[in-house]
């Protein structure tokens, strides 16, 4: 689903941070942008309320270099996380090479955590994909709340079966937030050329 | 996998360019883009005389988040979509058609440029386009990217990330 531009010799991924509202995706996205050396990145663009809750998508092109020819880029995007945004996360969905779950600790959003995964898993349905044919990392962020849940509740309650690679984070530290990006891009390049 | 990867490459992707050009001259907009419907730029023209135009990455994400937006929006209406949208500000204003069922054509103009050209030979680029790219449809893992390239993406990542 990648798109392959030739001429220009450039491949293109796109990787979604998907979660419940306030989880902290768009904050992974900001510290990405500051963490990137100009020259690697473009600008970020971000469509968000006037109290920076996102209301469409943010997005932050990242120029990995070149390879073997093809000059390599990532296409990071964050969800609208609020439920009753669902028709404009829908559409980000579309043609996505990667996915980051972006989990809440705090108590009061275990079942906020449990309710996006089971609509992402819906929204995928509707483009024929299910959670095993996109590449998926889960991060468990907020871990410096005082009365954070244990991980392994978090986990047990959006991937039950244990599944997908987990990764801790501060994400407003940056604890934890390359770490997550550089496994899902690891995934997403892993798929490339080995499908039939 | 359910969507297609646009491909453009060698003569097709010349065409696609000499398009663009055409359209900018018998137009007169500043850019034209073909970009696909993930956000994706495919070609790019930019007419001599134009300023630098804005980042075309995020040019291109927003057409197609619109676009996309708009089309859920047809139907909710009734429509299957909406082939054309045009944008008009104070000195400029932006057309986007649709090329197939993949791609967008998007042309920036300025207040030199009559609507009616804009729109006449936008119109016709899109058509040609959509024919010129009806092949370029393919998947991306038949490409003939293999290890060494996976290889050597991993190096990068870990040259931009830290180990």
């Amino acid at each position: 689903m990648s798109t392959i531009n030739f001429a220009n010799r450039e491949i293109n991924f796109k990787i979604v941070y998907y979660g419940p509202g306030l989880s902290g995706k768009t904050t992974n996205l900001k510290w990405v942008y500051g963490r990137i050396p100009e020259g690697r990145k473009g600008e970020m663009v971000s469509l968000a309320t006037e109290d920076e809750r996102t209301l469409f998508f943010d997005f932050l092109p990242l120029d990995l270099g070149e390879v073997k020819g093809f000059k390599t880029r990532f296409h990071l995007y964050t969800v609208p996380g609020q439920v009753f945004y669902n028709a404009s996360r829908k559409l980000i969905l579309r043609g996505v090479d990667g996915i980051v779950f972006v989990a809440d600790s705090a108590p009061n959003r275990l079942r906020a955590n449990a309710e996006s995964m089971r609509n992402m898993r819906e929204n995928l349905a509707e483009y024929g994909l299910g959670l095993d044919d996109v590449p998926l990392v889960i991060q468990v962020n907020k871990r410096d709340l005082p009365d954070a849940l244990p991980v392994e509740m978090v986990r047990a309650v959006v991937d039950p079966e244990g599944k997908y690679p987990v990764f801790e984070a501060v994400a407003t530290e940056g604890k934890g937030v390359m770490e997550t990006l550089k496994e899902i891009s690891r995934m997403v390049l892993g798929r490339v050329g080995s499908e039939a | 996998m359910v969507e297609p990867a646009l491909v453009l490459y060698g003569a097709t992707y010349e065409k696609a360019l000499e398009a663009l050009d055409e359209l900018l001259r018998e137009s007169g907009a500043r850019y034209a883009l073909l970009v696909d419907k993930k956000g994706f730029v495919l070609a790019h023209k930019e007419a001599l005389w134009a300023p630098k135009p804005p980042a075309l990455d995020s040019l291109a994400t927003l057409v197609a988040g619109n676009a996309a937006a708009t089309q859920a929006l047809a139907k909710l209406l009734g429509e299957a979509r909406f082939n054309e949208l045009l944008h008009q500000g104070e000195r400029v204003g932006l057309y986007v058609d649709e090329v197939g069922e993949h791609a967008l054509l998007v042309l920036v103009f300025d207040e030199n440029a009559p609507l009616g050209r804009v729109k006449l030979y936008g119109k016709r680029a899109a058509q040609a386009l959509a024919e010129l790219t009806k092949d370029a449809l393919t998947s991306p893992s038949k490409l003939g990217l293999d290890t060494e390239y996976r290889e050597g993406a991993s190096a990068l990542l870990d040259e931009l990330f830290g180990n």
